[in-house]
């Protein structure tokens, strides 16, 4: 999938997992969430337990959130490459569901996961869990190199009204 | 010695001063002494040294209060700068009257400075009396016009800018020049304002170096309110005046000559100047040639006696010889009059600003007390500021006789220059006075030349000031035209661009803006002042290449300022990169905790991260620096709208409107939160307000046009919407609204068509409404449809 700053520079989404607090189910030390969350490629997240890995991500209050991106490469990371992934979602580590399943075939680079409700709208929620339930090659461990969370951006300033599109009107959108 | 630490000063060799007077003090523990010190220290940029070296001993004299003031001051300790000006917090406070005769000629900066420690520490109403004191001492003073305008005071440029008192020329003009070349120091925010002006012969007295003329400041008694020495003189020759600057600087040479040999240097240079401050030196009646007063001899001479350093035998001459004759002196036609040395005279202590004589204080016969604070303000007005801007600027056609007369006589006519130099922000102006001793010397016309001078430089003080006024009343139109209307040379220099690409911004008119600034950046590419508000225009504008210039320049040129941060953080916000931007904010408040408009600008960085909370407390700090920050009130209107608070965003966004009330984006605003109150006839009478004010503000016809559909007022709104797409053919949420009426209006067909314009031009898709829209459009004839699009409009 396209690198996801394209997106973010589209003004539309904003990445928010600044915003949340991040746990795993298990990891390597020096492999964890720094290593998950630091715009870095190169590094990766490497659990160190039995499956499912966990990936869990709660915010303060609900957030709505649009879209899920996940960095996967099978050429790096072989038989560490999840290949089943499920996205849960819910308020606390109890009343989970799952709303998403996904299944990888060697993938190399961003996948990006809309997450949506029943109504097609993105998703509130308190919390997120992301489980890789499966890896290529039957392995055991799994990598994880970059995981990033969006939310929809508010629309334009004043009155419920959908962004403009031109500078014409954005200019006089706000007094900075 | 202590002409040569002068010198160095005067040079910029801090280092050398800096040991100099580390020696002198050694040796005399005298307070002059510990004043030059503290002075050396202050200049070299260490300001804590100085506050530290000033506090550990007593200061009585005026100098070193005023000095240990203003290093409070810079570091933040404003309760004790105050307690050392007027007596304190607690204690009884000295009026303003006690001040003005204790600090004499410095009086109209201890007071500026006074102002501002009250208005930095909420007493605003004092603060304005300390100024407005200030400024009818010293009508050439800006920054407290400045400060005045911008506490939301009306001061009248007429009444202030007038050269009332100042006239003081009606002390016996000297003949021989007397001419104080006064810089002039615009309050360091302005560089760019020259508030002298000084003849062309200033130059020449640049090159002789603050020759003082002011050795015979008879006037001293004269005027302590005048603050400065006008003393125009004239260099027949075509040296700028703008070199007055330069004069002052070198002025400081404390060369070793004696006052005579400096004359004789200057007088090399050109023998016009006149070299005044050798006068006394020499016969009192200097008429041959000029004299060059030169500053620092006169004081070194002063000083020598008094410090005992080691002087030349010229100088102590002229110290004794000059106090006693030029105040002595009464009718010698070449005798050189003291010029008024308004400023640096008055207070005998002047101390505070004479660089050069040192510490004025020292033992020196009253009279001579004036003159060495003329002196000392020239030659300290020359080497703290070079105004070599200002002098710059030339007023050629306000004096055109001067010139003429000085080129006919050889000696060169020695106006009295009018350069006045403010120090503003450090030690008295000093003005410098070239006094140009000509042989002819109609006193007559040196005293018409110097009135004539400064007479254009007050007029010029007007206008701009004038100028000013509207602006911080954001009278921004006015403004525009006060400002245009200065004479071209003035127009295009970097302040008065500045001031005209700011009102512009307040206007929301960001293309013309934008025109203004990149003039200023190329003219003055080292001004930041006001590239704050460029790097804004530009982010309205969405230009992104051209704001990473701009932040990148601004950043290379200057780390400390926090307009090249604010520029950087923006650059970064537009490029929707909200932490980095969060992070250069930041930077610049660290940078300067004082300035407001970077409070303002994380608070809208705030916003979009959705950090609500982080960003009322940044805005309630920009209002905390500035109260009439009119942005902060408008981001905090933002917030509580957003979180549906609507009153109380309603009663902020009316707080900013009051600051400035003719912004049509704030009045669209009130309308629509009017509207979300449910007052829709206030709305629609705010958003007529709105357009006529800018009817190019395409908004507020599109939230006029909102507001009557929510009223069902279905033509009308049609109508509105119809210009609106002439007006602005290419946005998407025109048509999206357009397509609502005639849904509402039932219109199916109309209204897919326009909701698929919309679509087509909002090319990220990401307008779910729209979507929605067509989808229930699409739904057939089940009562469900309609419902549903209830919920989705608005």
């Amino acid at each position: 999938g396209a690198d996801p700053k394209q997106l973010e520079r589209t003004g539309t989404v904003r990445e928010i997992g600044s915003q949340a607090v991040w746990s795993l189910s298990s990891c390597k030390p020096g492999f964890g969430v720094d290593q998950l969350r630091d715009d870095n490629l190169e590094t990766y997240w490497q659990s160190d337990g039995s499956q499912p890995h966990l990936v869990n991500i709660q915010f303060r209050r609900k957030t709505t959130v649009k879209t899920l991106c996940i960095y996967a490469d099978y050429k790096s990371d072989e038989s560490y490459t999840p290949s089943k992934i499920s996205v849960r979602v819910g308020n606390n580590f109890h009343n989970l569901q799952e709303i998403r399943q996904l299944e990888l075939v060697e993938p190399s680079g961003w996948i990006h996961v809309p997450l949506t409700d029943t109504h097609k709208k993105p998703i509130r929620t308190f919390m997120i869990q992301i489980a890789v339930l499966a890896n290529h090659q039957n392995g055991r461990d799994t990598h994880m190199r970059q995981i990033k969370v969006y939310t929809p951006v508010e629309e334009s300033s004043i009155g419920k009204f959908p962004r403009c599109t031109t500078i014409d009107f954005m200019m006089y959108r706000s007094i900075r | 010695l202590q002409a040569a630490i002068w010198q160095a000063l005067n040079h910029y060799a801090y280092r050398d001063a800096v040991f100099l007077a580390e020696r002198l003090y050694a040796e005399v523990h005298s307070e002059e002494a510990l004043f030059l010190l503290a002075t050396c220290y202050y200049r070299s940029g260490k300001a804590y040294k100085a506050y530290r070296l000033l506090k550990g001993h007593s200061c009585t004299t005026p100098q070193c209060k005023y000095l240990l003031a203003k290093c409070c001051v810079d570091l933040s300790k404003l309760a004790e700068g105050e307690q050392i000006l007027s007596g304190g917090v607690l204690n009884k406070q000295k009026s303003h009257d006690d001040i003005v005769m204790e600090f004499g000629d410095s009086a109209c900066f201890t007071l500026s400075l006074l102002g501002h420690v009250y208005c930095k520490t909420d007493r605003l109403a004092k603060g304005s009396e300390c100024y407005q004191k200030s400024l009818s001492l010293n009508p050439f003073l800006w920054s407290p016009f400045e400060s005045l305008c911008e506490i939301g005071d009306k001061p009248d440029p007429d009444q202030t800018f007038k050269l009332t008192s100042l006239q003081n020329f009606s002390s016996c003009l000297p003949n021989t020049c007397t001419t104080l070349v006064s810089n002039h120091n615009i309050s360091h925010r302005q560089p760019e304002t020259v508030l002298m002006e000084t003849p062309q012969d200033t130059i020449e007295l640049n090159r002789i170096n603050l020759e003082s003329s002011n050795s015979k400041y008879s006037s001293l008694n004269t005027d302590s309110s005048m603050s400065y020495i006008d003393s125009a003189v004239i260099s027949p020759d075509a040296v700028p005046l703008g070199s007055g600057t330069a004069i002052l600087s070198k002025q400081a040479q404390n060369k070793p000559k004696t006052g005579r040999s400096l004359l004789g240097g200057p007088a090399a240079l050109s023998p016009l100047t006149p070299s005044f401050g050798i006068l006394p030196l020499e016969t009192p009646s200097p008429g041959d040639g000029s004299y060059l007063q030169n500053y620092t001899n006169s004081s070194s001479v002063i000083d020598v006696p008094s410090t005992g350093a080691p002087s030349k035998k010229t100088v102590s001459r002229i110290s004794q010889a000059g106090t006693k004759s030029v105040f002595s002196q009464s009718g010698n036609s070449r005798e050189v009059t003291p010029i008024l040395v308004a400023q640096t005279q008055s207070s005998g202590p002047q101390t505070s600003t004479t660089p050069q004589v040192l510490s004025p204080t020292i033992a020196a016969p009253p009279n001579a007390l004036p003159r060495r604070s003329s002196r000392l303000f020239t030659s300290d007005s020359s080497t703290t500021k070079e105004n070599s801007k200002k002098l710059k600027m030339k007023f050629p056609p306000k004096i055109p006789n001067r010139k003429t007369k000085s080129k006919t006589n050889k000696g060169g006519i020695t106006q009295p220059n009018l350069n006045d130099s403010l120090e503003i922000t450090k030690l008295d102006s000093s003005i410098i006075s070239e006094g140009k001793i000509s042989t002819v010397a109609p006193q007559i016309q040196a005293f018409t030349l110097q009135k004539a001078a400064a007479e254009g430089l007050m007029s010029l003080l007007r206008d701009m000031g004038k100028g000013y006024l509207a602006l911080c009343s954001y009278n921004c139109k006015e403004a525009i035209n006060i400002l245009s209307h200065l004479p071209s040379h003035h127009y295009n220099t970097g302040w008065v661009l500045c001031q005209i690409g700011r009102a512009y911004f307040e206007l929301a008119e960001y293309m013309q803006a934008e025109r203004i600034f990149s003039e200023v950046r190329r003219i003055e590419n080292y001004r930041v002042e006001g590239m704050e508000i460029y790097s804004t225009t530009l982010w309205h504008l969405q230009k992104d290449v051209a704001l990473s210039v701009l932040s990148k320049d601004l950043t290379d040129m200057d780390k400390n300022s926090p307009e090249a941060w604010c520029a950087a953080g923006n650059c970064f916000s537009l490029q929707r990169e909200h932490d980095i931007a969060i992070k250069f904010f930041q930077r610049a408040i660290q940078v300067d905790p004082n300035y407001a408009y970077a409070y303002t600008l994380l608070g809208h960085e705030f916003v979009l991260t959705e950090e609500l909370d982080k960003a009322l407390a940044c805005f309630r700090n920009a209002i905390r620096v500035n109260p009439r920050h009119y942005n902060a009130w408008y981001g905090l209107g933002m917030i509580y709208y957003k979180q549906e608070k609507f009153s109380l965003a309603e009663m902020h966004f009316q707080k900013a409107l009051d600051i400035n009330p003719q912004s049509s984006v704030l009045l669209c605003h009130i309308g629509v939160v009017q509207h979300a109150l449910k007052k829709s006839e206030k709305a629609l009478d705010t958003l007529n307000k709105a357009i006529n004010i800018d009817p190019k503000n395409p908004l507020c016809k599109f939230h006029r046009a909102s507001v009557l559909f929510a009223n069902e007022k279905y033509k009308s709104a049609l109508q509105e919407l119809e210009e609106l797409k002439q007006i602005v053919p290419k946005e998407s949420l025109v048509y999206f609204l357009i397509g609502k009426v005639y849904k509402k209006l039932g219109q199916t067909h109309l209204a897919l068509m326009n909701f698929s314009w919309a679509m087509d031009l909002d090319p990220k898709g990401a307008n779910n409404q729209i979507k929605e829209a067509i989808d229930k459009r699409y739904l057939p004839d089940d009562e469900e449809p309609i419902t549903q699009e209830e919920q989705i409009s608005e």
